[in-house]
């Protein structure tokens, strides 16, 4: 009896081909971007999208080109960060074209065309079993964007990822073996722990992991100017072993600042929180510039 | 996925494909070697499975489906499989977008334009247009429209 590669073509469904297409798409649309980054952690809430938004401002200011690409669709938050909430992408005469922030930052975010407050609904004839297509349903989403957008050349498109260490994994496979990952934790070993299994789902892959932040270390004070501790200190606390790219301090200002859009390129420059993210881009740059 | 006539070695043919209920597709394959007929039926979960893969086809494949000619069988060992496109991706269509009654009227090159965004983004960013397109009085979305919807948003 014949077996299934010894017949021909896919069936005739035209599948294989449409994703190869689709991939080929991908890289072609890609193929200006010197650098991706991918950030993400594992653990939620350690403020992942908020440095990415910080660190292309930051970026953006030293000269760079910057895209941000949030790949967080149950979750996204890059519209609202970048202050283009509002702001619909457009069929440009070379493909999709996706809003700028006030720095001139390119940001591709479900987010942009989902009411406020509103989940990602995808149709489904399915009902009660997405939990067996709802991750490829995603997966093909963002590929449809990737393939569709017109970023033209950049020298960074930092991709904000989604919480969960499988799925920091997963984008990183998706993303290709070109991109590199820097990994957000805080001064907790609940999240360290999370980090931790982040990097443990990323060791088989062929991304380079470039090192970790460590956000939320310590508080930043307005009134004395001083950064005090913001969690218990744990001198026993097992490190991450890739290195640290920088330590960067909670600011209430800049919280403010990001619920409209702003960063911290709009604080003062004097400012803590702008001294440490301007040290984690720099670090980025350094190290991926040792890595090309 | 592929079929074959186990007595016959040969690849089957498909036949004829419909939407037998919701979220069900009833496929008939046939073998071109006896003229045995079978019938896969998907569930819901296998339909909507395939249907996230994300894969579209456009008219032309359309077609081939509405009339197969398919099974290609080469006298070699190695045969082509059975043809026709897949009824999966058939039935996820690729939209077309279709023109409101009550708004401003698009031009084929504009709405060509529109379709070829994903589908995805394509709602928000046909309002976004439209609204241009009323607040500067035109009747008509046409590559000035959609340019001045462009500079509208900073792009």
């Amino acid at each position: 009896m014949r077996s299934y590669s010894q017949i021909v073509g896919d069936g005739g469904s035209g599948v294989a081909e449409q994703i190869a297409e689709i991939e080929h798409s991908i890289a072609r649309r890609m193929a200006n971007i010197r650098h991706v980054v991918a950030i993400g952690s594992g653990k939620g809430g350690v403020g992942k999208s908020t440095l990415t938004r910080q660190l292309a401002a930051v970026l953006t200011l030293r000269g760079k080109r910057v895209g941000v690409l949030d790949a967080d669709f149950n979750g996204p938050s890059q519209a609202v960060l970048g202050g283009v909430r509002d702001l619909p992408p457009m069929p440009g005469a070379e493909g999709l074209l996706v809003p700028r922030t006030r720095e001139g930052i390119q940001v591709l975010s479900v987010g942009s065309v989902l009411a406020e407050g509103a989940a990602l609904d995808l149709p489904s004839v399915a009902p009660g079993s997405s939990h067996t297509w709802r991750a490829t349903r995603e997966f093909a989403n963002l590929a449809e964007l990737l393939a569709a957008v017109h970023w033209g050349a950049l020298d960074y498109l930092l991709v904000d990822l989604p919480p969960g260490p499988e799925r920091t994994a997963q984008f990183a496979n998706f993303l290709g073996p070109g991109i590199k990952v820097v990994l957000i934790s805080i001064p907790s070993a609940l999240a360290r722990g999370v980090v931790a299994r982040s990097l443990d789902a990323l060791r088989p892959l062929p991304n380079r992991v470039l090192g970790y932040v460590e956000n939320m270390s310590g508080y930043a004070c307005a009134g004395c100017g001083t950064v005090r501790p913001l969690f218990p200190e744990e001198p026993d606390a097992a490190g991450l072993d890739i290195p640290c790219l920088g330590r960067v301090p909670f600011d209430p200002e800049l919280a403010q600042l990001s619920d409209r859009g702003l960063a911290v390129t709009d604080m003062n420059p004097k400012n803590e929180v702008v001294a440490a993210v301007t040290r984690v881009a720099a670090a980025i740059e350094q190290r991926l510039e040792e890595a090309s | 996925m592929k079929f074959l006539c186990v007595p016959c070695d040969s690849p089957m043919t498909m036949r004829a494909t419909e939407e037998s209920e919701p979220g069900s597709l009833s496929v008939i394959y046939t073998c071109p070697e006896c003229g045995y007929e079978m019938a896969m039926l998907t569930n819901p979960s296998e339909t909507q499975f395939v249907r996230s893969l994300g894969v579209r086809i456009g008219p032309a494949v359309a077609a081939a489906i509405a009339s197969p000619t398919n099974g290609v069988v080469s006298d070699g060992p190695v045969e082509q499989a059975a043809a026709g496109k897949c009824p999966f991706s058939a039935m996820i269509g690729g939209a077309a977008t279709e023109v409101a009654t009550d708004g401003p009227s698009w031009t084929p090159e504009a709405l060509a334009r529109l379709d070829a965004i994903p589908e995805m983004v394509r709602p928000m960013a046909r309002a976004g247009i439209e609204m241009v397109a009323r607040e500067n009085g035109h009747q008509l979305i046409d590559e000035a429209v959609l340019s001045a919807a462009r500079a509208r948003f900073g792009m």
